[in-house]
């Protein structure tokens, strides 16, 4: 049916081993640790250092719900 | 934000890792890097990964790189005097002005998409700082709920693939990069990983 999943690891089994669990969380999300991945997530809105700066503070995005 | 919430918790840890990379990248490259941003790459952990490599290099140069020091390199590469060595917007790697199409493009799919841009900004949206805050978000679900593979797929392949991996090859080896060469290399990696990854899924 599918030959390319067969013949390809999964998605799930090459982002594991491509190298991004390297405790990237801590940065993104400020000031928590790999596993805390939720945490990371729910800071980063407000932690995005990008929205704070001289050159890109203009930018803003807001979900229309 | 209960909804963000109840979405993430279904997100699996490699999802999150990717979401997790377009932020650390969007902090890293629309803003200089404050003491915080500096102290926290020293905390990476890079594995022998060719992208861990690049980590561990980020990690070196931020322990003996002091702010000043940092912020002059992303003015320099960035900002400049009347303009860095670098226009990291979608529409100037595409047709060489700002400004045209290619913004158009993106914003009917922000549009589509419901993310909308404040009332204040002046700038086009096409930076790459913003087009990686927005695939974070389009992952963990930050305009709702959070986007099918295939959705990301279509954002990512019109906004980003046509034009970032360029952009961060520029960055790894433009004249003042030395805490952004590492980055340039993650960015370019992170893109490839991006790219087969999506087709694994497709």
């Amino acid at each position: 049916m599918d030959k390319k999943k067969s013949a390809t690891p999964s998605r799930r089994e090459f982002l594991k081993t491509a190298g991004l669990g390297v405790g990237v969380a801590a940065v993104a999300g400020g000031v928590v640790s790999a596993d805390d991945a939720e945490a990371a997530t729910l800071q980063d809105e407000k932690k995005t250092g990008y929205r704070e700066t001289e050159h890109v503070k203009k930018y803003y995005d807001s979900a229309r719900m | 934000m209960t909804s963000v919430l109840d979405a993430q918790l279904s997100l699996s840890a490699e999802e999150k890792f990717r979401a997790h990379f377009y932020l650390l990248l969007s902090r890293l490259l629309g803003a200089p890097a404050d003491a915080e941003l500096l102290g926290l790459m020293q905390e990476l952990e890079g594995d022998d990964s060719a992208i861990g490599e690049a980590i561990t290099d980020l990690k070196k140069l931020a322990a003996n790189i002091s702010v000043d020091q940092s912020a002059e390199e992303y003015e320099a590469i960035f900002i400049g005097v009347t303009q860095g060595e670098l226009t990291p917007f979608k529409s100037y790697y595409l047709t060489g002005f700002l400004n045209e199409k290619p913004l158009a493009e993106l914003r009917q799919h922000m549009d589509e998409l419901g993310i909308e841009k404040s009332e204040d900004a002046a700038e086009p949206e096409d930076h790459i700082a913003f087009l990686c805050e927005m695939m974070h978000g389009l992952i963990v679900g930050s305009f709702g709920k959070p986007l099918a593979l295939p959705e990301q797929y279509r954002f990512f392949e019109n906004h980003i693939a046509n034009w970032a991996p360029k952009f961060f090859e520029d960055l790894e080896t433009t004249e003042s990069a030395r805490l952004y060469a590492p980055i340039g290399r993650i960015g370019k990696l992170f893109m490839e990983v991006e790219s087969e990854a999506f087709l694994i899924a497709a």
